[in-house]
Formats: C-alpha cells, sequence, structure tokens
C-alpha cells in the first residue's frame, strides 16, 4: 500500500508547442480511489503514463511511497496497469495472462496457481482459465485485465478508461464492481476517463484536467457543489450547468431582466477585476419552472422518462440570446415555442469571472 | 525466382499479429459496417466483366511462370533423344537417368548439396537470429533520423552484387575466407541481413506497442519483452523471413561463382559445370535444375498462407 505524489510534474513532449501535462501537483493516499478526468486530450493518459514510467517525465518528481520513482523503470515501480484495449497477450491462454508477472518475478508454479485461480474466482473468470483472449467476450477480456492486475497484488493499481470499449449497460455494472473490487483490496488506485459520470460514482476525490493543467483535485460532492472555476462547473453535473455571461448591479447579475441576487463579497470581487459582467452559473436541477422569474423561450424539450430537459433562449435585452437548460417534471412539459418563466434556488447560484473563468467569491 | 516474388512486408501479416492488430482495429472504431467484418476477398466485390480481366491477366501470368518450370521438370525426366528432338513431344516413357547421373560417376552431386544447404540454411538462420532485435530496435526507438537509417539498411539490398564482389572478395582473401562455406554465409548475409532487418522491422511496427508495455510494467526489462511478447507473436515474419532469406541464399549463383572453390562450391555451380565445351547434357541439367527450385517451390507454399493472409488483411482495410 502506498501514497502516491506528483510534485509538479510536467511532461513536454519534442516538438509539440504546449507541455501535455504542466506542472501537475497531486497527492494520493494510501488506499484512495482517485479519478483523473477531463476532456479529450487533457492529458490524462500521459499523466497516468509517467505513474506507470512509460513516458519521461521532463521536469518535477514522483513519488510512490516513500520512494522517488520518477526515472526508475516501469518493472522496478510495483505498479499494475489495466490498458485502455486490455493488451492481454494474444499468444497466452487466460491463466498465462494472468500468471505471466509472476512467472517473470520467478515465483514457485503452484503458488502461481493458488493466486490466478483466486482471482478469477473473485472476478468469476474461472471456467474461462483455459482459452486464448480472442475467445473471449468484450466484457470477459475486461474482467481478464483486471485479473492480471490483481493477482500481483502490487502498490498500485493504474487503470486508462478500462471500460470505455464495453456497451452502456456493461459499463455500468462493470463500475460498480470494480469500485468494489478496489474498496475491498485497499490498493491505491488512479482511474483515467472522460466521461465525468465514471468519475463522479467510482472517485474518492476526482481531479480535473484540462489542457494539461490540473483544475480542481477533490470530492465528487464538493466539485459539484463548489467547483473551483468555469471549466470544472461546466464539465461536472449531467446534464451540464448553465453558464450565462450577465451584467450585474449592486444587488446581482441580471438575466433577461431578472435578477439573480448574489452575495456581497462575489460582486465586490467582479468589480474587483474591473468588469462589468460575469458568468452566472445555474444548474438544470437549480432551477424550476414557476409564475415568475427569468423569461425563457422554450425551443426543444427531451423527455427522459422521469425527468424532461427544456431547453431554451433567453433575451437578454441587448440583442443577445442565452441558452438555458431547464429540469422539469416529465409529467407536465411546457411545449416548443412556449414562454415560460424561470425561477432558481438562491443558493444554488455560482459565479465565476468572466475573464478568467475563476470562481467568485467564496 | 518468380513463385516467390518479394512481398510487400506490411502486407506480410502474420496470424498472430493479425490478431493483435485486429484487437486494436476493434477498439479504436466501435461501429464496423458488416462488410468491413467479413472477410471479402477483392475479387468478390468487383463486377464480372472486370472479374474476367483479372482472370485473364492472372491466367496469362502464371503460363508466363509456371510453363518453363514445367517443360523443365517433364524434360528432366525424359530419354536424352526426346529432349533434344526438334518438336515438343508430350508422350514419352519417363526415366530417371538422369537423376541417377547426377549422384555416380563424375558428377557426385552430394557435396554439392550440403555446401547449399549448409550455407543458404546458416546465411537464413543467422540473419533472422540477428535481424529480429535489430528490427525490432529499429521498430520501437524514437531516434531521430530513424527512416533514414532503415532506407539507408534496406538500400544496401540494393547494391548490385558485381559492386560489392570485388572488395569482398580482397577481403575473405586476406582474412582466408575464399572457398569456406562461412565465407559464402558470410557474402550471403550482405544481402540477406539488410532484408530480414527490414522486413521484420515492418512486422513488428505492426504489432500494437501497449502489449510490450504491459510486459514492461508486469516485471520485464525490454528484452524479455521483445523475448516473450513480442518475438511470439511474429513468429511467421521469422519463418518467411526465413524462408525468404533461405531462397535468396539458395538461388545464389555470383556470389558462389567467385568466393568457392571444390570445398563450398554450390548446386548452381555444379549446374553451370554441366555446361562444357563437349556440350550441354541437357538431361542432366534439367534434372538438376528441377532439383533447386522443388524445394524452394515447397517452402515458399509453406509460408503462403502467411502472405495471403497479409495480402487479405490489405483488403479488408482498403489499404
Ligand atoms: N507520443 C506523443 N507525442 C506527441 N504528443 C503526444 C503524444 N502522446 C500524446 N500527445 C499529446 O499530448 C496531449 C495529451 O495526450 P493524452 O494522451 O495524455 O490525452 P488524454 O487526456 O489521455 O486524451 P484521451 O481522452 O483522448 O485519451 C495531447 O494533446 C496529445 O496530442
Ligand atoms: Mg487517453
Amino acid at each position: 500500500m502506498a501514497t502516491i505524489t506528483y510534485d509538479r510534474t510536467t511532461r513536454h513532449y519534442p516538438g509539440a508547442e504546449h507541455p501535455a501535462v504542466d506542472g501537475l501537483r497531486l497527492d494520493v493516499a494510501d488506499g484512495e480511489f482517485l479519478v483523473l478526468v477531463g476532456p479529450s486530450g487533457c492529458g490524462k493518459s500521459t499523466s497516468l503514463r509517467m505513474l506507470a514510467g512509460l513516458e519521461d517525465v521532463d521536469d518535477g518528481a514522483i513519488h510512490i511511497g516513500s520512494r522517488e520513482v520518477t526515472h526508475l523503470a516501469p518493472r522496478d515501480r510495483d505498479i499494475a496497469m489495466v490498458f485502455q484495449n486490455y493488451a492481454l497477450y494474444p499468444h497466452m491462454s487466460v491463466a498465462g495472462n494472468m500468471g505471466f508477472a509472476l512467472r517473470m518475478a520467478g515465483m514457485d508454479r503452484t503458488e502461481i496457481a493458488d493466486r490466478v485461480r483466486n482471482a478469477a474466482r473473485l472476478l468469476r473468470i474461472e471456467e474461462f482459465l483455459d482459452r486464448k483472449p480472442k475467445e473471449l467476450s468484450g466484457g470477459q477480456r475486461q474482467r481478464v485485465a483486471m485479473g492480471r492486475a490483481i493477482v500481483r497484488e502490487p502498490q498500485v493499481f493504474l487503470m486508462d478508461e478500462p471500460l470505455s470499449n464495453l456497451d452502456a449497460k456493461l459499463r455500468s455494472s462493470t463500475r460498480a464492481q470494480i469500485a468494489a473490487l478496489q474498496r475491498r483490496l485497499g490498493v491505491t488506485t488512479v482511474y483515467v476517463t472522460h466521461d465525468q459520470v465514471e468519475a463522479m460514482t467510482m472517485g474518492d476525490r476526482v481531479a480535473v484536467l484540462d489542457e494539461g493543467v490540473l483544475q480542481q483535485c477533490d470530492t465528487p460532492r464538493a466539485l459539484y457543489d463548489r467547483p473551483a472555476n468555469a471549466f470544472v462547473a461546466g464539465f461536472t453535473g449531467s446534464p451540464a450547468m448553465n453558464l450565462p455571461t450577465a451584467a450585474f448591479d449592486a444587488d446581482g447579475a441580471s438575466l433577461g431582466g431578472t435578477t439573480v441576487p448574489l452575495p456581497r463579497e462575489v460582486l465586490r470581487a467582479a468589480e474587483a477585476e474591473g468588469a462589468e459582467i460575469l458568468r452566472v452559473g445555474l444548474r438544470p436541477e437549480a432551477l424550476y419552472l414557476d409564475t415568475e422569474g427569468i423569461p425563457l423561450t422554450v425551443e426543444l424539450v427531451e423527455e427522459l422518462g422521469a425527468e424532461a430537459l427544456c431547453h431554451g433562449v433567453v433575451d437578454t435585452g441587448d440583442g443577445d440570446e442565452e441558452r438555458l437548460v431547464v429540469r422539469v417534471d416529465s409529467r407536465t412539459p411546457p411545449r416548443a415555442g412556449e414562454r415560460v418563466r424561470v425561477g432558481f434556488r438562491t443558493d444554488e447560484v455560482h459565479a465565476f469571472s468572466a475573464l478568467t473563468g475563476e470562481r467568485l467569491g467564496d | 525466382m518468380s513463385v516467390l516474388d518479394t512481398p510487400n512486408p506490411r502486407r506480410a501479416e502474420s496470424a498472430g499479429q493479425q490478431e493483435a492488430v485486429e484487437q486494436e482495429r476493434r477498439h479504436a472504431s466501435t461501429k464496423r459496417s458488416p462488410r468491413e467484418g467479413s472477410r471479402s476477398s477483392p475479387l468478390d466485390r468487383t463486377g464480372t466483366g472486370t472479374r474476367v480481366v483479372i482472370l485473364v491477366v492472372l491466367g496469362l501470368a502464371l503460363l508466363w511462370t509456371l510453363v518453363p518450370l514445367v517443360w523443365m521438370v517433364l524434360s528432366s525426366f525424359k530419354p536424352a533423344t526426346a529432349i533434344t528432338s526438334a518438336e515438343p513431344s508430350w508422350l514419352f516413357t519417363p526415366t530417371g537417368e538422369h537423376y541417377a547421373g547426377l549422384f555416380t560417376g563424375g558428377n557426385e552431386l552430394i557435396p554439392y548439396l550440403w555446401h547449399s544447404v549448409a550455407a543458404a540454411g546458416l546465411s537464413a538462420v543467422l540473419s533472422v537470429v540477428l535481424g529480429a532485435p535489430a528490427g525490432y530496435g529499429l521498430a520501437r526507438s524514437e531516434m531521430r533520423g530513424k527512416r533514414h537509417l532503415s532506407f539507408w539498411i534496406i538500400s544496401t539490398r540494393m547494391a548490385p552484387i558485381a559492386a560489392v564482389v570485388l572488395p569482398l572478395f580482397l577481403m575473405f582473401r586476406q582474412l582466408g575466407l575464399i572457398d569456406t562455406i562461412p565465407g559464402l554465409v558470410l557474402a550471403y548475409m550482405t544481402f540477406n541481413l539488410p532484408f530480414a532487418i527490414w522486413l521484420l522491422s515492418s512486422f513488428f511496427s505492426d504489432l500494437p506497442p501497449a502489449l510490450e508495455e504491459s510486459a514492461l510494467v508486469e516485471g520485464c526489462t525490454r528484452w524479455q519483452a521483445f523475448r516473450h511478447v513480442a518475438l511470439p507473436l511474429t513468429k511467421p515474419g521469422l519463418v518467411t523471413t526465413f524462408v525468404l532469406c533461405l531462397v535468396f541464399a539458395w538461388n545464389d549463383y555470383a556470389f558462389a561463382l567467385v568466393f568457392s572453390g571444390p570445398d563450398s562450391q554450390t548446386l548452381p555451380i555444379a549446374a553451370s559445370q554441366l555446361v562444357t565445351q563437349a556440350g550441354i547434357d541437357w538431361g542432366q541439367l534439367c534434372a538438376i535444375g528441377t532439383f533447386v527450385v522443388v524445394p524452394m517451390m515447397l517452402a515458399g507454399l509453406a509460408v503462403r498462407r502467411w502472405l495471403v493472409t497479409g495480402l487479405t488483411l490489405g483488403a479488408v482495410t482498403g489499404e
């Protein structure tokens, strides 16, 4: 078991304009399940591969436990990795795949067989032990890849989008299984995904990356309740938070003639920037249809069964429009073209700088 | 020899490799049309008219290639009188006299055969043994100018034999390698090794790197990852390379003519010695020709499957 520390770790691919990972600082606690999430190309895989030793570190350091591993070979790091495409060895049976690392470590044959069988039982792949990877379904391969990682009892698990090749249903059940398995084994885990639902449901903490820079690392709850900037706000939650731009005065921000009240220190912070506008953060679930409030022209209603999502535009007065998504009751949804009023829960209003995107106030 | 034209290495795909590549491809695109999924040959997709043209062209090429071979094999079984007669004869009583003649009297063929097997076999083995690590290194290293290096290596294969014969001869004489099997092996390596490196490196490049990365994380050194993961997966590539190198060396005449002597003369030299001032023994010449060609044809048939797999893989991906 071990902690992991990224200490201003930087990777700059030769010839690239910007670093793929820029000064990453991150501490992972012993036994923690940390999820790295962000849009495609933000540097998640690069961060993970640096930790695995598969990618050079150009600047900064990485520690696993009390050891600095920055320039150690992958084999000396005591880690196990699950690859996106599983990377099962096609020429070995499932048992051969799972026992490979142990064989390389020179472990006793009977002990290898024992460990492989135990892991296979845990993952319910015992009956496939003699098969070749190509004779397995995608979900079974995924479990073999997990099994190959756990038989080694490493200090750290690394997983790079291990569920991205599964269909939606299998993905959600496997998601739960992996999370449960990790909790049971208590092995420190770094898990990469671009799917924010996966991130929010699986992680003890979630680190959000954008363009190689860490935006925020916190528990899913804190990420949702107090996003550090407009990027994180827009990335977490489904559907994403509405982030309309609005003018503000001493009372709050003005959206379509309605004043969205904001705390004094938020307004003061916005003023201190010298800006005349800010970005209001309103989650679809913080909005509701009302008799008064922000005027909204409905453009589209998405029926999702238990609820409906109402997409519409707000006329901000100066010829501009802002779009809003409102989560509404699916039994009485408005119709497209209808004009409705939208109320909001005042304690769930966020505000971000229109200039830097940083959160305003506390 | 024409049955075994140098294959395009990217197409010469191995079974294990193909599977790994396939795995990769499956993940790359979740949506595949059923067309792509099925292994249709290029012929299935074309119209009848085009198909007839293709078949005719292929048929002509086949005739062009096979007729001389078949004629040679037939002639090797004909009585001497039938060979030299003006009109071609299809009906004759087959005779083994030419073959028997090869192994009796002054034309003891066994030493030549042994020299050919030893020189060609050894050079093919060494080419694969040395070419595999070199090709792997070339495929996986990330140095600058890699493309230039790899082109330089294969360009040495393109050098005409006449250009290297003389310098090699001088060096071999200094080293006492003239008229020795090691000398011939070394000479054959000048064209076989670059070819093996180049061909194998393209086999290795087609392996998804994640497999070796996984091995590295699982406790392997680079060498072990090569040895336990990359190498077994390119086994068909190794066999293909071996057979092609074997064929090239087996068919060599120029090097053997210059470097070999009584202790190292190969089958093509034996064949040439049948052309004497006293005349040409066509029967024995055809017999020896058959003797040279048939083993290599069998070897070619043995690796055919992998060459063909490579070709159909190309057809599916539409490369
Ligand atoms: N080998 C490489 N050479 C040069 N640039 C690279 C290399 N690998 C990745 N990059 C670049 O580094 C950046 C980060 O890539 P990375 O693979 O870490 O993204 P990611 O967050 O994992 O994205 P995805 O979700 O698509 O997998 C990208 O801009 C990518 O183009
Ligand atoms: Mg990635």
